[in-house]
């Protein structure tokens, strides 16, 4: 493909790393569900039991299979606060091993588009708020999990370095906040704070034993329903056409407490029992307030649901179908998690109880 | 029984590059005699193959690990990487990305595969961020990104940092450090005008220019500045590194604040060391690179208050003369 454009009437071939996991699935069912694919398109979802990433040779082999024009990256060694805290070494080798084999594969096979997935948790530790796109590099992150903060800064150096080197690659990244939903890793050890509260608080239930909270409540975040990061990715694989990163995320006014996710779980879970925090417990860090301004001016056309009141002009087919028929102009609607009641939080816990022996727990 | 023992650990000290560096700070005399000879002919003979081949090796994980359980040591000092002037970094910033970070981490891996008590790696100067106060120190590493001439081997290098630490907080209190010295030169280096480093590239220019009667053209305005260690000096404070500093954060290793010149000043102390009595003229259209780099020594000075460096002339000098006369065999 000359000039690292596909032509207009190949269709894409899109290969989704990850693509069994909380993000992974939320796009296949958005794929599939909501935008439809599309005549002589091909969406292949891999996932560990595909290639090992970790290995050159294995990945290699798996891209010159499927050849793909497009490529959605979210394969990573992941875990919660605590997991990270054990084993930084590890989510830095790791995730190192997997971007550079992924990237260089999709390199090889001249695919015009790869769209990485970075995170808040990133960031400078000690910084402004609120974060913006341009700030990633400019300070150590959070000493809780370094290892994973810089593998994944290293995928914008990784960006960069293609395009400067081999004729102007426009591969890119996204930078969500925390993102919660059906298919998640629920298990309260190594998972992160949301899916750990709803297990905690579906174990509480049924041994009638107090919700233990992890930490103090106070930590500040900010949570994207995986459906809705979903929708986000498939208009930056197609429409955005930076080789900087991009913040995927609701407003910075969307911004909760741990307490109060905890109890937007208990009121969803409908859980009667007593509620206590482990102070002893890290807190990790205490806000990665993220900035949207960016995505606004791209799409400003979205419309967030508000936090704690109205009603969810989202929960119906047909807005959902407008999105797709319109999707150049990025009408996107958020799903935040947390608005009473909570259609994301809500969905994303019956999915757990109605799923529970087969989740990932 | 001492002699066995620094015998066994010069041999245990597993270089990756130069092991003349090693050899001239061994502490018997016969010893010291004995490394130095063997090491002459070896580099004289062998070390541009050697460096390819290493390379080589460190960039493949199979068999970084092949070398380092055959040698099985104890102490290691990192100085293998994909290295290179200003207008070679400019050309391939992914590639000095993803080998030197291969590199880096087979020979950390396996390393700690060994169970090597102290891994010694080298940063340098140029990886500390572009946008930043001056003079800079070891804390300032990863605060903003790098200059943009050298994104790739920058941020490589600044890993290496972010390893050591993910080692020690893993790995049972791995002290795994590095140094981090300004622009480093002597003998041995890479004099390839396009692809060296410019105090090599003026001196290998500066042999031409004399030889062919033309001007001596130096790259840049001249203005941007920078402080040069020579690599005798370097190789002294690495073995004080080696077995005496104890931190797994970086230590910079350099000539004072006050000692950075500018390529201007380089240039004429070439000229005059060289004897180089033709024309200088400044090519302005190239890139002059990052304009000053300046970092403070001050932790090297509260470990070692009484080092003294070699004074920049005679340093360039021995530099001069070593390329003169072995102007065949040198890397160009």
């Amino acid at each position: 493909m000359e000039d690292n454009i596909l032509d207009q009437s190949t269709p894409m071939r899109v290969l989704v790393t990850g693509g069994t996991g909380l993000v992974g699935r939320a796009i296949q069912h958005v794929v599939r569900e909501e935008r439809g694919i599309r005549e002589g398109e091909e969406w292949i979802f891999l996932s560990s039991t595909d290639a090992n990433l970790m290995d050159a040779g294995e990945t290699r082999e798996v891209f010159q299979k499927h050849q793909p024009t497009h490529v959605i990256h979210l394969a990573a060694m992941v875990g919660g606060l605590f997991k990270n805290m054990r084993a930084n070494l590890d989510f830095w080798r790791n995730n190192i091993y997997i971007n550079d084999n992924v990237l260089q594969a999709a390199h090889e096979v001249d695919a015009v588009q790869v769209v990485s997935c970075l995170s808040t948790c990133i960031f400078p530790d000690k910084t402004t708020y609120p974060i913006d796109e341009t700030m990633i590099h400019n300070g150590p992150p959070h000493k809780s999990n370094f290892g994973y903060s810089y593998a994944k800064r290293m995928l914008n150096v990784y960006n960069s370095a293609y395009h400067d080197q081999e004729r102007g690659r426009f591969y890119t990244a996204v930078i969500p906040t925390n993102v919660f939903g059906p298919h998640d890793n629920f298990n309260i050890k190594d998972g992160h704070v949301l899916p750990g509260l709803i297990h905690k608080a579906y174990i509480a239930q049924k041994e009638g034993s107090p919700l233990v909270v992890w930490g103090s409540g106070t930590p500040r975040r900010q949570f994207i329903y995986s459906l809705d990061l979903a929708r986000l990715f498939l208009w930056v694989l197609t429409e955005y056409k930076e080789v900087e990163p991009i913040i995927l995320s609701v407003g910075e006014e969307e911004e909760v407490s741990i307490k109060e996710a905890a109890e937007a779980v208990v009121e969803v879970m409908r859980f009667k029992g007593q509620v206590t925090y482990d102070t002893a417990k890290a807190d990790g860090q205490f806000k990665k307030t993220a900035s949207n301004a960016k995505l606004r001016q791209y799409c400003p056309n979205f419309t967030f649901t508000p936090f704690k009141q109205g009603t969810f002009i989202h929960s119906t087919g047909n807005l959902r179908k407008t999105f797709w028929e319109n999707s150049g102009e990025c009408g996107l609607v958020f799903t935040v998690g947390l608005v009473l009641p909570s259609i994301a939080l809500k969905e994303t816990c019956d999915w757990f109880v109605a799923n529970y022996d087969s989740a990932r727990k």
